[in-house]
């Protein structure tokens, strides 16, 4: 057990330490570290980008017919990190360096608290940490579980991690066809992200074991933690406030039972679109190469995540138009938003076939079953009662800067959603309760985000309006 | 909550009052007390205070009238329909109606399509077989409030269950449960709905449900009424400065906002907390891989398929998988991985037979219509197709041939 835990320790920080030094290389000084949130963010994002990296790698190794191994696999990222590492210390201040960890370690330690937020903040952590390690009970004890993961996910990861490579997946007639060259399952056009995740476990531990190949989503889960920290810091919330935040967000119900039922691909879907449009919002702060290259990688790795992917990432296009045209923005989102409904009413005449979805514009939202999911069961805590206080709240917030980018995205992912539901053969998943939560799950985590920082943005108005008074009146 | 500087009494205050934590927490507790009221208000079919224990019937007391069952310990194992498609059970009670205004038939896996009624007479109207409708929700039998029926009178001298429909699986009885209903027990009722545990199942995955299957009252709804109550209680009781006092406000309420998150993320930990215990006593204990695979539902199928594997070659080879049910269709090929396996994932069909080669192997688990003559080591499957093979493995459910 001790040496498999060594194995998985070492085998994701690779990717980890990559990812983090790929994010702390393109700062544009040392001293960005000071910045609010950042080493957390560093330290969050860094596991997505890394984790992502890794699979890049692999495709590449595969196309060359390099085996999978340890030494293929980790070992030129091992040098890439370790370059990338040096390369930051050569041109960084280490002074600076150290008084921002000093810092974040001071953060961390609650330093700045009077006693009760003290015990509030380490009492949050303990909650966050207790449920943290039921998770990685469930995640090393039970058996790959979730039926799609095993018939649809899991499938290439075994194959793969046995024949050392990736291979294809075809359909019945063209596996027939293949002559033994392709291998076949429920899902054979599925992306590999996460699959080549679990191989790369599989190699780190020297065997196949479907149980503690999940990991990773645990670590993701760990990993998202500190970018929700993160960005509600950088958002204005103090500690304690966005330490609370973090909790909420990494409460979700649903979103918990990904990581303990691991093997699905809507929590890592959940996890980089979230990272993805925070990154776009991060670029509309600091316009630098580097935080456009972090955006779009994160999109990209959106789509290599899971099939809809295409369709998230492409919700992020609105959020890109307002930030890359400040004035015009808001008219050209709103042009597009009235093509697409025109494009609505068209569809209601034809039928066409999508990604596997019968398109036929029949309006029927299944409300009932909507209501139930959001609302009722216990899928989301309050999160949607949530959502809707604050759309009525804070709505002039919603749509002025800085915001207004997010809340573009959000929107955008409202109505994919609402589309899905509400016009194609998938409303029968609303009432029935399966495919409904799911890819709401992959809007829930950016969600709550939004609502936080939306929260925050219109706690400070009310505040600027009653110092506003108290002058007035005094 | 918001620290304010002292208020001069001659002039506005310079900075927002205080909300005293005191007063929230009195208004928050008061608006969740006044919200389980008026929800008792409208859920209490009988009287308030009741003295009277449940009385709850057993599966030893149950009688088929029509259709057949077994009893499996305590519960009573409805297998068939009767005549007509037509399931009746029975009790014989002594219960005095004023006594008991719900009536709860305790069952399972009841066809949702079926239609159900509850049964019953009186000592008042003794000929008279008195009737009202039983919703099924997932599979249940929800509680049925007889105390709105005029004929709910007098000594109840026997209850019944009729089942109209047929029986797609064997309904499982435990009994029938006459409650009081009233004030306490509805409340226990719904807090043991909230905590029922909610194991790991194959829709866990799609949806939380958040305690029992079917739940009363939800408590998310509960908390945010309550919330929505003592925010309105305050925002009124500041109603005179709400402007000066917003940012307090608002804090406060969020505050409350997040406590009745707490909540309901407490029970949710606790969930998990149980669900891990199950895991543990499942799956744990040192077992490897193989040994959670040998423990798991398909443990009989896994054990096939790791005998099957010493006899496969070594190297992946071409494997069709035939299975009645897709779950052992499905499972057989993730267990068989890195073989080549074909298997239809969403009908019982079988692979064309021009298609086969020699050297491929087929597995079969547990599928009728599939017939092997040894003589002419032959199998037959539907619609009359031969397929030469040998036979290289067998063991419980399972066969493993190759094509000839």
């Amino acid at each position: 057990m001790l040496s498999d835990a060594l194995r998985l320790g070492v085998g994701w920080a690779v990717p980890w330490i990559l990812g983090a030094s790929l994010l702390t290389t393109s700062r544009d000084s040392a001293g960005s570290f000071h910045r609010t949130g950042e080493i957390a963010w560093v330290v969050g994002c860094g596991w997505f980008i890394g984790a992502f990296a890794l699979t890049v790698w692999m495709r590449i190794l595969s196309a060359l017919n390099v085996q999978f191994s340890w030494a293929s696999i980790a070992g030129p990222l091992v040098i890439a990190a370790a370059s990338l590492a040096a390369l930051t210390a050569h041109h960084g201040s280490r002074r600076e360096r150290i008084e921002g960890a000093r810092a974040a370690w001071n953060e961390l330690r609650g330093a700045a608290l009077s006693r009760w937020k003290l015990a509030l903040w380490f009492a949050t952590l303990a909650w966050l940490a207790l449920r943290s390690l039921i998770l990685l009970f469930d995640v090393v004890t039970l058996p790959l579980y979730p039926w799609d993961a095993w018939i649809q996910w899991a499938t290439k990861a075994r194959v793969w991690y046995e024949l050392g490579h990736i291979v294809p997946f075809e359909r019945s007639d063209p596996w027939f066809a293949a002559g033994g060259t392709a291998w076949f399952d429920a899902a054979p056009n599925y992306p590999s992200t996460v699959p080549l995740w679990q191989v790369w476990t599989n190699v780190t531990l020297g065997r196949w074991d479907d149980s503690l190949m999940n990991v990773p989503w645990w670590l993701l889960a760990v990993a998202f933690t500190f970018v929700i920290y993160a960005v509600l810091r950088r958002a204005g919330y103090e500690p304690l406030g966005a330490l609370i935040g973090t909790w909420i967000v990494s409460s979700l119900p649903l979103a918990n039972v990904h990581v303990a039922l691991a093997g699905y691909a809507d929590l890592p879907m959940a996890a980089y679109y979230a990272l993805a449009a925070i990154a776009f919002w991060r670029w509309t702060e600091q316009r630098t190469i580097a935080n456009a290259a972090v955006a779009c990688v994160l999109a990209a790795a959106c789509a290599t995540v899971k099939t809809p992917g295409v369709v998230w990432a492409l919700t992020l296009l609105p959020a890109l138009v307002l930030i890359a045209f400040p004035r015009k923005g808001v008219a050209l989102v709103a042009a597009a938003l009235a093509i697409a409904l025109t494009a609505l009413l068209v569809l209601a005449r034809i039928e066409a076939t999508v990604l596997g979805y019968h398109l036929h514009l029949d309006f029927g939202p299944p409300w009932l079953g909507m209501f139930e999911s959001m609302f009722l069961l216990g899928n989301w805590h309050l999160l949607w009662y949530a959502v809707l206080a604050i759309a009525i709240l804070g709505w002039r917030e919603i749509v002025s800067q800085p915001i207004a980018p997010l809340s573009a995205t959000i929107a955008a992912g409202l109505l994919f959603l609402f589309i899905v539901f509400a016009f194609t053969n998938a409303r029968a998943w609303v009432t029935d309760q399966t495919t409904v939560n799911r890819a709401i799950l992959h809007l829930a985590p950016l969600l709550s985000i939004w609502a936080l920082i939306v929260f925050h943005a219109w706690l400070q108005r009310l505040r600027g309006m009653a110092a506003t008074s108290v002058a007035s009146a005094a | 909550m918001e620290s304010g500087a002292p208020s001069d009494s001659q002039s506005a205050p310079a900075v927002p009052a205080a909300i005293s934590a005191r007063r929230v927490a009195i208004t928050f507790l008061s608006a969740l007390a006044g919200c389980t009221l008026v929800y008792l208000v409208f859920a209490i079919e009988g009287k308030w205070f009741s003295a009277v224990p449940d009385r709850f019937f057993g599966a030893n007391s149950l009688v088929m009238a029509r259709g057949s069952a077994v009893r499996e310990g305590d519960e009573l194992v409805i297998t068939h329909e009767g005549p007509g498609g037509e399931t009746i059970v029975s009790v014989v009670t002594d219960l005095r109606s004023a006594d008991y205004p719900v009536i709860g038939w305790v069952a399972i896996d009841v066809p949702e399509s079926a239609q159900v009624t509850l049964l019953w007479h009186t000592d008042y109207e003794p000929a008279q077989i008195r009737k009202l409708p039983v919703r099924v929700v997932s599979g249940r039998l929800l509680p049925v409030a007889v105390v709105t029926d005029s004929h709910w009178v007098g000594r109840i001298g026997g209850l019944a269950l009729a089942i109209h429909g047929g029986l797609t699986q064997p309904i499982r009885l435990r009994g029938v449960i006459a409650k009081p209903a009233d004030a306490k027990e509805t409340v226990v009722d719904r807090v043991r709905e909230w905590i029922a545990l909610e194991p790991w199942t194959g829709a866990s995955i799609n949806t939380v449900t958040g305690g029992a299957d079917v739940q009363d009252l939800p408590l998310p709804l509960l908390l945010v009424a309550a919330v929505a109550a003592a925010a309105a209680a305050l925002i009124w009781s500041f109603r005179g400065r709400l402007r000066v006092i917003a940012p307090s406000l608002a804090i406060v309420i969020g505050a409350m906002f997040v406590v009745a998150w707490f909540v309901l993320d407490a029970r949710w930990t606790f969930n998990l907390v149980r669900e891990a215990r199950e895991t543990a006593l499942r799956y744990g204990g040192g077992k490897d891989w193989r040994e959670k695979h040998l423990a798991a539902e398909d443990g009989p199928l896994f054990a096939f398929v790791e005998k099957a594997r010493k006899v496969l070659p070594a190297a992946p080879t071409r494997i069709f998988v035939l299975a009645d049910a897709h779950y052992y269709r499905g499972r057989a090929a993730f267990h068989l991985y890195p073989h080549n396996v074909w298997y239809d994932p969403y009908y019982n069909t079988v692979p064309p037979v021009d298609r086969l080669r020699t050297g491929d192997f087929i597995v079969v688990y547990q599928r009728k219509g599939v017939q092997y003559d040894p003589g002419g080591q032959r199998l037959r499957w539907d619609g009359g197709a031969v397929v030469p093979v040998e036979l290289k493995f067998l063991d419980g459910g399972g066969a493993l041939f190759v094509v000839r």
